[in-house]
This record gives C-alpha cells, structure tokens and sequence, in this order.
C-alpha cells in the first residue's frame, strides 16, 4: 500500500514544480466559465425560460457542470501516448508494477492536487454568483451525484488511457483525441443542456459514458432527474467501467505486441 | 543453470516504405508498401554468473534489439531466451526485481524531482526493505561520489552526475543482472573513466552478471574478459577478448624516433610504414618479427627512442566487422 502512497506523493511533488502552470489552467478555466455566463445571460435577455430553464436554472445547470468537468479532465491520453511514442514506456515494462496501475495512481495524485486549486477558484466563483444560482442541499441528491462523479471520473481516466494506446498503431493520437473531446462535451452537455435536443438523443446519450460526467449531475442537482434515474444512470457506469477496462486490456495485449521501443 | 542463455532468438521489424516527396506522402496514405528488417537473425549465446561480457557491433547490429528482448520490453519473433530461469518478455515480478537495465541515451529518473525521490519510488515499487535501502544507497552513492547532488533536480544536473544517478536507480535493488546499453555514451573522459571503475569494483565484489555494449573500446578493453560481437543480427565472435586479438592480429607498430634526419629508403623492408616525418617513423610489423626488427632498428640507425605497440583495440573489433 505505501507503495502507490509514495507514487502519489512523487506525482504531487512534481506538480508543485509547475505551480504556474496549474494556476494559468485555473483562469483559463474561470474565463471560459464567465463567458459561458454572460453569453446565456444575454440570449435570455428578457425570456423567462428556454426549453424548461429558467435563467437561474440554466446558470446552476452551467457551473455545477462545469465544476465536475474541471474536476474530471486528465491528460491520461498525453502521457501514455507519448510513453508509446518516445519508448519512455520501456522504463516502465522493466519494473515490477503494471504500467496500468502505476500510471492511474500517478494520475490520480496529480489530479489531487489539480482538484483543490480547481474546488477553491471554483467555490470562488460559486459564491460570486451565490444569488443568482439555486441551492441544493438534499443528502441523497448530493450522495448520489458524489456516487455518480466519483464513477465518471474512473470513465474518463478510461477512455483516456484507451485513447493512448492507439499510439501503439498510429504515431500521432491528437487529432483522433480532439474529436473525441468534442463529441465527449457534446453528449456530456457541456455546451448546453441535452434537454434542448430531441427527446431520442437525450435517451442515447443516457446509454453513452459521457452525460454521466455533466449533464446527469447537473440535471440531478437541479431536481429534473429523479434519484430513480440517477441510481439507473449508475449502473450504466459501471457497465462501462467493465466494458472499458476489458477493451483496454485486449488492446494493451496486442498493442505490446507491436511495440518497438524506439529512439533508444 | 546458466544465468543468461539465448537460443535461436530472432526478431523482425516490419515498417512502411516512404519515399521522399509530397506526391508520395499524399500516395501513402492510400497504399503503403509493407517491408521487414530482420534485426535479429537465429542467435544463441550462453552467460554465467558473475561474467561480465561486452556485447559489441556497429550501429544498428541488432545489439539494443537483443538487450530489449532479454529485459522483456520486446517480443521475438522468434527463439527463446532465458534469465534466471526466467522468459523475460513474460515480464514476471520475480524477475524484475532481479535484474536491471541501464540505457546510456534513456532518462529513468523523474525529470523535475530530485535523484533522491526516484531512488525512494523504487524502494517502494522494488518492496526493499528501509535497511537494505540505506545500506546499498549510502555504499552506491560513496562509490560513485554523488552524496551531494541527490537533492538537485535531475534536469540541473551534468551528463555524468544523470549517468551515475541513473546507475544508483538501477541497481538500488540489488539485482543480479544487469544490462548495459552505453553507459558512458556522450561523457568526457573523467567520467567515462569513473564509471568503468564503479563497474569493475561492483562487478567484483557482488559478483553481478554483466551485459555491456558500448562503442568505446577503453570500456571495453578495461572491463570484459569475453566478447560477443553481432554484425547484421548474426554472431560472428563469442570468446576472449585476447585470443580475439591473437586471431585477428598478426603485427605490431613500431614507434621510432631518431636524432637525426633518416633516408626512407634506407628503412625498406622491415615493415609497413605508416607514418613518416624526417625523425620519426611508424610501422607495422609482423608480431614474430617486432623484436628482431627493433634491435636491428637500435643497431643500425641512430635511434633517440623505441616503442614497440599492440594494436588499438578499435582496429582488431573493425577488420572483425569488415569480415
């Protein structure tokens, strides 16, 4: 157990030497947010509602959404990839510890760090806008969503970590990546709400990973979703965390096959 | 048991032609030409424990290939080796912890941290015991004279301080073989020097099996007794270094100086000469003949000074590889 303890630790402390970095993300991260704000502020401009949300609702829907999104990005994709392609990885093979499991607690020690800089500047916000957004404070609600974030987070540490290892078969994984973003803040609602769209695309998206880490907490927390619905949306995450971590492993298993450890 | 023993290992690589040119670069992405290289042809080779064995061949001979196999990084295509009893690409814990691989052009170490902080990761994910670790770390970093660099970031430091931190990191679990893939690659002399000595003392004293490739025939010279040279993925030499040298070697160099200005023509027939300046001349001999022929060099001509030298080490290893 110490073992991963001090994986963390080292990842944390090699945070700390980009501290400038993480705050520059931060206000890129506050800046897209106030933009998101004044943009539904002004589209509203004198409408009571757009869909079924209220200007409130829609300003919660955006920084509750935005908050967890924050809190679940990772470069997961980034390091394996350039693991795969600079043959860092032959470091790793050589040790007695799976690459998988030491490069996801690596990854969670960094997002720790990530996470209460991103939690503080985000509460920042939060309070700066505290009368203009609606409070939620049911236990079940928020233990659901805490539930449902904490599996969403594993899902995208996932899919990341799979979109790294196309590496093995194709040197440049970016743009393949980027497309992947955009339709993951799609179908996660991270634009606007999903509920805008046609009734058969929200009940696809339920069946996607993705709305699970936006849209489905936000929904939630603004009581639009039932905690019936929650507790369903739950076990379709898990259904994809097996799902995921099996695709990962067949694709490692071929995937170290092909792998030439190149530029030593 | 042997502790390292290859049979019949290949390995092919396949890639993809691309000629130069954006016409070509545009047709590629239609059809590519599928080609192979064989980079390691049906070797065998056997090690025992405590050897230390130069592993040897050009660019591109298929030396890294073999390593990277042996350390379980590659899959052959072909054959099987084993390490301690082990198949290394099987990449099984009980081995890991046994062995260790250096790469003289590959960074192991936390970049932004401090050597310090690698080295305790790999007391965690090697499971050694807080004893062993600060037993072999304080005589690791004593032998390497580093004690005072572990707190600075790896990015600050030296090329030879990195190689020395990154020799601590590997073999701060003691293990039982280790590999070498150009230790003292881009390093002064000072350096490359320390390093050989570190090796030639820990290879001593634990009696730890030693792959070494380097392009640097001192390293070489100074630390294998055996050498296995590889030429386009075959062995073409597994044996001593001295005998290699017997085989391959049949002369010696003459370095003569003289006091005065000496007629070239005069020095016809004792040897090939290789250099000439009016007071000096070198040539090669043949082996039997060199002290017949330096007595009859002090005799007959006026001779302020004599060396009678073995061929460089560089030499023997490239008539080998022109064969």
């Amino acid at each position: 157990m110490s073992k991963y303890f001090t994986i963390i630790k080292t990842a944390w402390q090699r945070s700390m030497v980009y501290r400038f970095d993480i705050i520059a993300y931060r206000v890129g991260d506050l800046m897209e947010m106030l933009i998101i704000i004044l943009m539904w502020s002004a589209i509203y401009n004198g409408n009571t509602k757009i869909g079924d949300y209220t200007l409130p609702e829609m300003l919660t829907y955006l920084i509750i959404g935005n908050l967890v999104a924050v809190l679940l990005r990772n470069f997961l994709y980034e390091v394996i990839s350039k693991d795969i392609k600079d043959g860092l990885l032959s470091a790793h093979l050589l040790k007695p510890i799976p690459y998988f499991r030491y490069i996801i607690i690596r990854e969670i020690g960094r997002i720790a760090m990530v996470t209460m800089i991103s939690g503080a500047t985000q509460l920042v916000v939060t309070i700066f806008f505290i009368d203009r957004i609606i409070l939620n404070n049911d236990p079940v609600v928020i233990s659901v969503i805490v539930l449902m974030v904490v599996l969403a987070f594993i899902i995208e540490m996932l899919v990341s970590y799979l979109t790294g290892l196309i590496a093995f078969w194709q040197d440049e994984v970016n743009g393949l990546h980027y497309i992947i973003l955009s339709l993951r803040k799609f179908f996660a609602g991270g634009y606007f709400p999903l509920s805008l769209l046609p009734a058969w695309f929200v009940t696809t998206s339920f069946l996607l990973p993705f709305a699970y880490s936006f849209f489905v907490p936000a929904q939630l927390y603004l009581g639009k979703l039932s905690i019936h619905a929650g507790l369903k949306g739950i076990a379709i995450e898990l259904v994809w965390i097996v799902l995921l971590y099996l695709f990962i492993k067949i694709t490692w298993h071929f995937g170290i096959k092909k792998y030439e450890g190149v530029g030593i | 048991m042997a502790t390292i023993e290859i049979k019949g290992l290949s390995k092919t690589y396949d890639y993809y032609k691309k000629q130069a040119g954006l016409w070509n670069s545009l047709k590629s992405l239609f059809h590519r030409q599928k080609l192979f290289t064989q980079a390691v042809k049906n070797i065998d080779f056997t090690i025992e424990e405590g050897e230390l064995v130069g592993f040897l061949g050009p660019n591109g001979a298929g030396k890294t290939t073999t390593l990277k196999m042996l350390s379980g990084i590659l899959y052959p295509t072909a054959g099987d080796a084993k390490v301690l009893g082990y198949t290394p690409w099987k990449r099984q814990a009980e081995l890991q912890k046994q062995f260790a691989l250096v790469m003289g052009q590959k960074n192991q170490l936390w970049w932004d941290l401090p050597a310090m902080e690698s080295f305790i990761l790999n007391k965690e994910i090697y499971e050694i015991p807080k004893e062993q670790f600060e037993k072999t770390l304080e005589e690791l970093t004593a032998l390497l004279d580093i004690k005072d660099i572990l707190e600075i970031p790896v990015r600050k430091l030296s090329l030879g301080q990195r190689m020395k931190c990154e020799l601590v990191a590997a073999l701060i679990h003691s293990p039982k073989v280790l590999f070498l893939d150009e230790p003292t690659i881009g390093l002064d002399v000072v350096s490359q020097n320390n390093i050989r000595e570190f090796l030639k003392k820990y290879n001593k004293e634990k009696k730890i099996t030693i792959i070494l490739t380097s392009h640097y025939m001192e390293d070489v010279e100074a630390l294998c007794e055996r050498v296995v040279i590889i030429n386009h993925g075959s062995i073409i030499y597994d044996g001593g270094l001295k005998k290699l040298i017997d085989q391959h070697i049949h002369h010696k160099i003459l370095e003569v100086t003289f006091t005065e200005l000496v007629d070239e023509r005069r020095l016809d027939g004792f040897g090939t000469i290789k250099e000439k300046t009016p007071t000096r001349v070198v040539m090669e001999v043949p082996k039997t003949e060199a002290k017949q022929v330096a007595i009859k060099l002090l005799n007959d001509f006026p001779v302020d000074d004599i060396l009678i030298n073995e061929v460089e080490i560089d030499q023997v290893i490239r008539n080998v590889f022109m064969k």
